[in-house]
C-alpha cells in the first residue's frame, strides 16, 4: 500500500508541476500580449483562446494533487461526531460513489474529444484543434480517479481492520 | 412526481452528501448529473457534464481566478504582508490598541493585493500575534482582531468571491470590485473604531506602543512595499479605467508582484514554486466547484426550482425588505456551516432571480450585501475558517477565547449590513459615478 501511495503521489505531483507551468505561461502570455498590443500594436494571435486552453490544463492537471492533499472543500464536523466504524463505512461509500461518477465523466470527456476530433473543430482565431485539450482535461480527471481509487482502497482497508483509532482517511 | 419536487429532493440529497463529508464540488456535480439524467436521459446528462466541465475550465473570463489567486500567494510568500504590518504599526501603533488597529490597516491593504481572507488571516496571524504578545495584548482581542481583519480581504478588491458572484450572475467583475471599495474601507474604519473604543474602556486589553517619527514611517515604505502597492494600483486601476480585462488585470498584478519580489530579493526559487503549487491547488478546488455549480444549476433550471421559488416569493404578502431580510438570515445561518465560495455558487442561481427580478433589488448592491453576509461565516462558530487558521498558528490559545473576542467584530459587520440596507449608495455610488451602472 505504501508503494501505491508513493506512485499516486508521484504521478499527481508530476501533473501538478505541469499545471504550474501552464499557470505561469498564462501570465507570461497575457503580459506579453499587453506589451505587444500597446507598444507595437501587434497583439498575439489567439491569446484569448490560448489563455482558456492553458488555464484549463492548469486546473485539470492539478485536480489529482488537490484531492491527494485533501484540498477539495468538505464539511467534516458533523460526521466527526459519529463512531469511528460508521465514519469509515460512510467514507468508503463517498469514495466509491465519487469514483464511479468521475470515471463516467472521464469516459464522457473521451467521447466528447473523439467527436470533436472527427468533426475537426478548431478555435476561432488561431485555428488550434480543440480535441487535444479535451483529452488532456480527461487525463487530469483520470488522475483524480486514481487518487479516489487509492482513497477507496485505504478506506476499505480501514473498515476491515476494525481499528478504534480516531483518524479516518478522507 | 413533478419536476419541482424532484428538484427539492435533489437539494436535500446534496445536503445529505455534504453532511457525509463528500467534497462540495463533487456533491454539486453528482446531484446535478443524476437529477438531470432523471429529468432528461443518461446520455444527454453525460454529454452535458462533459461539455460544462470543458466550457468552465477553458473559460477566458474564469482564468482571472488563477491570476488573482497567484498574485495573493506571491504577496504572501514574498513577505509583503510583514512590510505592510510594520508600516501600519509605525502609523497608528501609538494609539490605545494600536497594534490591533494596525492589523486592520495591514489586513485592508493586504486584502487589496491578495483577495483571500484565509491568506490574509494566516499572514497577519504569523506577523501580528507575536508583536501583540510582546506588548501583553489581551488574547481575545489580538486573535479576534486578526480573524476579523481577514474579512476585509473579501470586501476589498480583488476578491475571488466577487469574481464568482460576477460570473454566476453575468455582472461585471470590474463594477463589483468598484462596489466593494467603500464598504471595505467603511468596515476597516468600523473595526478600527471598535478596537479603539474597547481599549479606551479597558486599556489593559491593548496597551499603546511607542510613537514613530515621520522619517521612520516613510522609511518603512521602502523595501518593495511602495512598488507592490504601485502594482496593485496599476492592476486594479487599469481594470477600472478599462485598459485591461479582469484576466489581464490579474496577470499584470501577478507579474508585477513577481517582478518586484524578485528585484527586491524577497522571493527564492523555493517560495516561487510553493506559490505556484498553492495556486494550482486553490484554482483546481475553485474551478471544480464552479463546474459542479454549473452542472447543479442546469439540473435546477430543468427542475424549475428557482422560477417556482421566485413566483412563490413574489406572491407573499410581505414587503420586499422583509423578504430580503429573510433571505439574508438564511445566508447568515448557512454561512455558519458552509464555505463562503461554495455557498455563493450553490445559492446564487436560486436566490438571484428572486432578489433581482422579483423583488427588484440592484444586482451589484445584492452582490456586496451577500458577500458581506457569507464573509461573516469565516469568523462565526462552528466552522469559522479564519478562527481555525489562527488556532493553527497559535495552538496554545483556546478556540473559545478567539470566538469570544469575535463578537464585537460581528457587531461591526452587522452595523455595516444595516447601513448598506438603509443607504444602498454605499455600494452603488462608485459604480454609478465611474461606470454609469
Amino acid at each position: 500500500m505504501k508503494q501505491l501511495s508513493e506512485l499516486i503521489k508521484g504521478a499527481s505531483s508530476i501533473l501538478d508541476k505541469l499545471a504550474a507551468i501552464c499557470i505561469f505561461s498564462v501570465m507570461l502570455l497575457i503580459v506579453a500580449n499587453i506589451i505587444l498590443r500597446t507598444v507595437l500594436s501587434r497583439p498575439i494571435l489567439g491569446t484569448y483562446e490560448l489563455v482558456g486552453f492553458l488555464t484549463a490544463l492548469g486546473v485539470a492537471l492539478a485536480l489529482a494533487h488537490c484531492a491527494f492533499k485533501d484540498g477539495h472543500i468538505a464539511v467534516s464536523y458533523i460526521i466527526d461526531q459519529f463512531p469511528y466504524k460508521i465514519q469509515s463505512i460512510i467514507t468508503v461509500f463517498v469514495h466509491v460513489v465519487s469514483l464511479i461518477f468521475f470515471a463516467a465523466v472521464v469516459w464522457s470527456l473521451g467521447n466528447f474529444g473523439q467527436a470533436m476530433k472527427i468533426k475537426g473543430l478548431v478555435s476561432p482565431s488561431a485555428e488550434i484543434p480543440v480535441y487535444p485539450f479535451i483529452y488532456l482535461i480527461a487525463l487530469g480527471l483520470l488522475g483524480l480517479c486514481l487518487v479516489l481509487l487509492f482513497n477507496c482502497l485505504v478506506s476499505i482497508k480501514e473498515v476491515l481492520k476494525n481499528d478504534t483509532a480516531k483518524k479516518v482517511v478522507r | 412526481m413533478s419536476v419541482f419536487v424532484i428538484g427539492l429532493i435533489g437539494i436535500a440529497v446534496f445536503f445529505a452528501l455534504v453532511i457525509v463529508r463528500m467534497p462540495i464540488s463533487y456533491a454539486m456535480a453528482l446531484v446535478g448529473f443524476v437529477g438531470f439524467s432523471y429529468l432528461t436521459s443518461v446520455p444527454a446528462s453525460l454529454d452535458m457534464v462533459a461539455k460544462e466541465i470543458y466550457n468552465t475550465f477553458t473559460s477566458y473570463s474564469l482564468s482571472v481566478i488563477a491570476m488573482f489567486v497567484w498574485m495573493g500567494f506571491l504577496a504572501y510568500y514574498s513577505g509583503i504582508g510583514t512590510s505592510l504590518y510594520v508600516f501600519a504599526y509605525k502609523m497608528v501603533g501609538h494609539l490605545p490598541g494600536g497594534l490591533a488597529i494596525a492589523t486592520q490597516v495591514a489586513c485592508a491593504v493586504f486584502g487589496a493585493i491578495c483577495g483571500s481572507n484565509t491568506a490574509t488571516a494566516a499572514t497577519m496571524a504569523a506577523i501580528a500575534l507575536p508583536e501583540m504578545d510582546k506588548y501583553k495584548y489581551d488574547k481575545s482581542l489580538s486573535t479576534a482582531s486578526i480573524a476579523a481583519g481577514g474579512v476585509l480581504g473579501v470586501m476589498i478588491p480583488p476578491s475571488v468571491i466577487f469574481i464568482l458572484y460576477g460570473t454566476s450572475t453575468e455582472q461585471s467583475v470590474g463594477v463589483l470590485f468598484m462596489a466593494g471599495i467603500i464598504p471595505g474601507i467603511l468596515l476597516t474604519l468600523l473595526n478600527m473604531g471598535m478596537i479603539y473604543l474597547l481599549t479606551l474602556r479597558n486599556p489593559s486589553l491593548g496597551p499603546a506602543g511607542v510613537k514613530a517619527s515621520w522619517s521612520e514611517r516613510i522609511h518603512s515604505l521602502r523595501g518593495g512595499l511602495g512598488e507592490a502597492l504601485a502594482v496593485f494600483i496599476l492592476s486594479v486601476g487599469g481594470l477600472f479605467a478599462g485598459w485591461f480585462t479582469p484576466t489581464e488585470a490579474g496577470a499584470v498584478g501577478a507579474g508585477g508582484v513577481l517582478v518586484v519580489s524578485l528585484l527586491e530579493k524577497r522571493l527564492s526559487w523555493d517560495k516561487l514554486k510553493r506559490s505556484l503549487a498553492d495556486t494550482t491547488r486553490t484554482s483546481a478546488m475553485i474551478m471544480l466547484m464552479l463546474a459542479g455549480a454549473v452542472i447543479f444549476g442546469r439540473f435546477m433550471a430543468v427542475s424549475r426550482v428557482p422560477f417556482e421559488l421566485a413566483s412563490w416569493v413574489g406572491s407573499l404578502p410581505l414587503p420586499p425588505f422583509a423578504i430580503m431580510g429573510m433571505i439574508l438570515f438564511i445566508y447568515l445561518i448557512l454561512g455558519c456551516f458552509i464555505d463562503a465560495l461554495a455557498l455563493i455558487l450553490l445559492t446564487i442561481p436560486i436566490f438571484f432571480p428572486v432578489v433581482v427580478d422579483t423583488l427588484g433589488y440592484d444586482p451589484i448592491w445584492f452582490g456586496v450585501v451577500v458577500v458581506l453576509v457569507v464573509a461573516m461565516g469565516v469568523i462565526t462558530p462552528p466552522v469559522g475558517m479564519n478562527v481555525y487558521i489562527i488556532k493553527g498558528i497559535a495552538p496554545e490559545i483556546p478556540l473559545e477565547t478567539i470566538f469570544k473576542g469575535v463578537w464585537p467584530f460581528l457587531g461591526t459587520i452587522i452595523l455595516l449590513l444595516v447601513l448598506l440596507m438603509v443607504f444602498p449608495g454605499i455600494a452603488t455610488f462608485l459604480p454609478k459615478v465611474f461606470a454609469g451602472v
